[in-house]
């Protein structure tokens, strides 16, 4: 299977893609969505309005790829854009593939919310098999609110409840990162891969 | 509610992994990608690379320990030393940081903090700050523990988190290398004056320093690098005492 990781031109993408090789993906890193891929992975770095107006930039060719057949992972910030908006640096638009807008998490004793944290199952998907419990690595300060319960698979608890796996079709998004997580971000991307499967 | 994080630290020069005690006679404790990947297996939370001899001429040496480092494990990596400018840092996350270490940088151009942090966020950004006592009051020293400034570490501490920090990464060079335990009325004075997570560093020689360090001194996170590398201690060790004392850690 072949993974394309879309370079908004910020930050580490290099863990993300030596994660997806690990489970022997074939893995491209562009600046520009391309069609062919199993999977199109919008990595976790840089600040909410400059990717979401890079991603916007492509909103067509994303919405075509995904009629296609390629399946999207958004990752930290990568699925916060997903979202309809977010607050962060004086907000902006994000792809609205999912209902909901992301703000700051409220009740945080340190910010930003930096470490471990044990995820709660809300809804049991392909993705969400062995993950019940386990600890996955958070590094962000927003989060999604106003969000559709039927789209969350998983949540935290950090000050607040907030959702950290989102699911559509052909869609997901994880608030932790996976590729940061030891050897429960390798059973997610093990879940990720049959879900690219099925 | 989020787990208190070991870190184990690895202080590299010249592509090798060293120790010293207050940071003077460095000794040679191998090579940083599997000294990495043993801490990943023993239950390290995060690992944090600082080259504490960085130059702009042996940065090469540098960015193949970080490439290499970042390619075989699967926690977060911390990478600091010798970073001045932007470029400097976007080198690093590329090679595979998730976060940088600033320290004598930030002294000189505080300006520095913010420029990364609204480039890559605040998350990526982690202020070290070595501190020396001085009778009652402590000072921040740069240039490796050589050179002192006359900043307080409470009061800068604030400032760079203002500033952007993300995260503190507080060393007393007292304690460092002494196995005497952290300096809990440092980390308390910081930890419990900023609104960022505070990583307390030097002096670790027991799992009950832990213990204090994360309760008592209010620390998010203890880093420590010859108690692990000696072999005296194993993170499960610490893991186990805390734990069984109701601290939450990731198992």
């Amino acid at each position: 299977m072949r993974a394309l990781i879309l370079n908004y031109g910020v930050g580490n993408i290099f863990s993300i893609s030596s994660a997806l090789k690990r489970k022997n993906l074939e893995v491209d890193v562009s600046s520009v969505p391309r069609p062919e891929y199993d999977l199109i992975v919008f990595p976790g770095v840089g600040a909410f309005s400059s990717v979401s107006n890079f991603l916007r930039s492509y909103g067509e060719t994303l919405n075509r790829l995904r009629k296609e057949g390629s399946s999207f992972l958004g990752i930290c910030l990568g699925m916060q854009v997903m979202f309809q908006s977010g607050s962060e640096g004086g907000g902006g638009e994000g792809l609205g593939w999912f209902q909901g807008k992301i703000e700051k998490l409220q009740g945080a004793p340190k910010l930003p919310h930096i470490g471990w944290d044990r995820v709660q199952l809300t809804n049991s998907s392909l993705l969400t098999e062995n993950i019940d419990g386990r600890y996955f690595y958070f590094v962000h300060s927003y989060v999604a609110q106003n969000y559709d319960p039927s789209d969350v698979d998983l949540v935290a608890n950090y000050g607040s409840i907030f959702p950290v796996l989102v699911e559509g079709p052909g869609i997901a998004g994880t608030q932790f990162h996976p590729e940061k997580s030891g050897e429960s971000g390798s059973l997610f991307l093990d879940n990720l891969i049959r879900w690219l499967r099925r | 509610m989020t787990t208190k994080r070991i870190i184990p630290c690895l202080d590299a020069k010249n592509g090798k992994v060293v120790k010293g005690i207050n940071f003077l006679g460095l000794k040679d404790k191998g090579n940083p990608a599997e000294l990495a990947q043993r801490y990943e297996e023993e239950g390290a939370d995060e690992i944090v690379f600082l080259d504490v001899t960085a130059t702009m001429e042996d940065r090469g040496a540098l960015l193949d320990s970080v490439r290499s480092t970042a390619s075989t494990i699967s926690i977060p990596l911390t990478v600091g030393g010798g970073i001045r400018s932007v470029k400097d840092a976007s080198t690093l996350f590329s090679a595979g940081a998730d976060k940088i270490s600033v320290n004598t940088a930030a002294v000189r151009n505080p300006s520095l903090v913010t420029a990364i942090a609204r480039e890559f966020g605040s998350q990526a950004v982690v202020v070290a700050i070595d501190a020396r006592r001085e009778y009652d009051r402590w000072k921040v020293y740069v240039r490796s523990g050589t050179e002192a400034t006359q900043l307080d570490p409470v009061k800068w501490a604030k400032q760079v988190e203002e500033a952007g920090a993300g995260e503190i990464l507080l060393t007393s060079i007292d304690r460092d290398g002494t196995k005497n335990g952290y300096d809990m009325d440092l980390t308390k004075a910081v930890s419990f004056n900023v609104g960022v997570p505070v990583i307390a560093s030097g002096g670790a020689g027991s799992a009950q320093h832990f213990l204090e360090v994360l309760t008592e001194g209010g620390a998010d996170a203890a880093l420590a690098a010859g108690v692990f590398h000696d072999r005296l201690l194993t993170i499960m060790e610490v893991k186990k005492l805390l734990i069984s004392k109701g601290v939450e850690v990731r198992p």
